[in-house]
């Protein structure tokens, strides 16, 4: 399945970008693992995950089409 | 709403390029005259201030804002808040994106009651919201040009 991932804050900057597509996604460990992979200094950060727009505090299951992001402590105002 | 139309809008909430302008602000203070049962306005405006962090002073600061999940948010901040004080006719909000310089406004708030208490403590109420529940994210830029992400790690 398509999953669409954004990284926002100083996530953005980590990853040198602020949106990326992923293909063949087979479940939401395999998505991690993926971007585990190619960003491994996410694992310094503190962040947390939206799907579709709500922040999620268990691993989702996804049925493709989601968009991901990762959300760093938020700072508005 | 003249300037108000050209920002993404969902409901009361707007998010605007750059720093708050007067403009909008005076819009919204003008359309809380709609509210005929409001007896109060209550306003907040946030200012980017001139913070020293190692020894160099924030000349501004960049926003982002996740604005898809940030107009949801808002939504229910605003349901939040019109729960909680039961007295309250509306809320407006407009938050900043991108670059807002210091002594310039990055977050307007108006809260319309029917009387001054709960137009008040709402307003309050709101930016504690919006602190919390928000998707934003500063970045200072310093005199020397330097960048520093705010709150992260």
């Amino acid at each position: 399945m398509d999953i669409e991932v954004l990284f926002f804050g100083v996530l953005a900057e980590v990853t040198g970008t602020g949106r990326k597509h992923y293909r063949d996604v087979k479940s939401f460990d395999d998505l991690k693992y993926r971007i585990g992979d190619e960003y491994p200094e996410l694992i310094h950060y503190t962040y947390r995950i939206a799907v579709n727009n709500e922040i999620v505090t268990e691993d989702p299951v996804l049925t493709g089409g989601e968009e991901i992001a990762f959300l760093p402590p938020f700072a508005g105002g | 709403m003249s300037g108000l139309n050209n920002h993404e809008r969902i409901m009361n909430t707007y998010v605007t390029q750059g720093p708050v302008k007067l403009s909008d602000i005076s819009e919204l203070i003008a359309k809380g005259g709609d509210f005929i049962d409001a007896g109060g306005h209550s306003l907040f405006l946030g200012q980017v201030r001139a913070d020293v962090s190692d020894n160099k002073r924030v000349t501004a600061i960049e926003y982002s804002v996740y604005e898809g999940m940030a107009l949801i948010e808002a939504d229910k901040i605003i349901e939040m808040v019109m729960t909680e004080f039961s007295d309250v006719k509306s809320v407006k909000i407009i938050h900043s994106k991108g670059i807002v310089k210091a002594g310039e406004i990055s977050l307007f708030v108006m809260v319309s009651a029917g009387h001054r208490r709960q137009a008040s403590e709402a307003c309050t109420r709101t930016v504690e919201l919006i602190k919390e529940r928000f998707p934003a994210w500063k970045k200072e830029i310093l005199e020397d040009g330097t960048e520093s992400w705010k709150g992260v790690k």
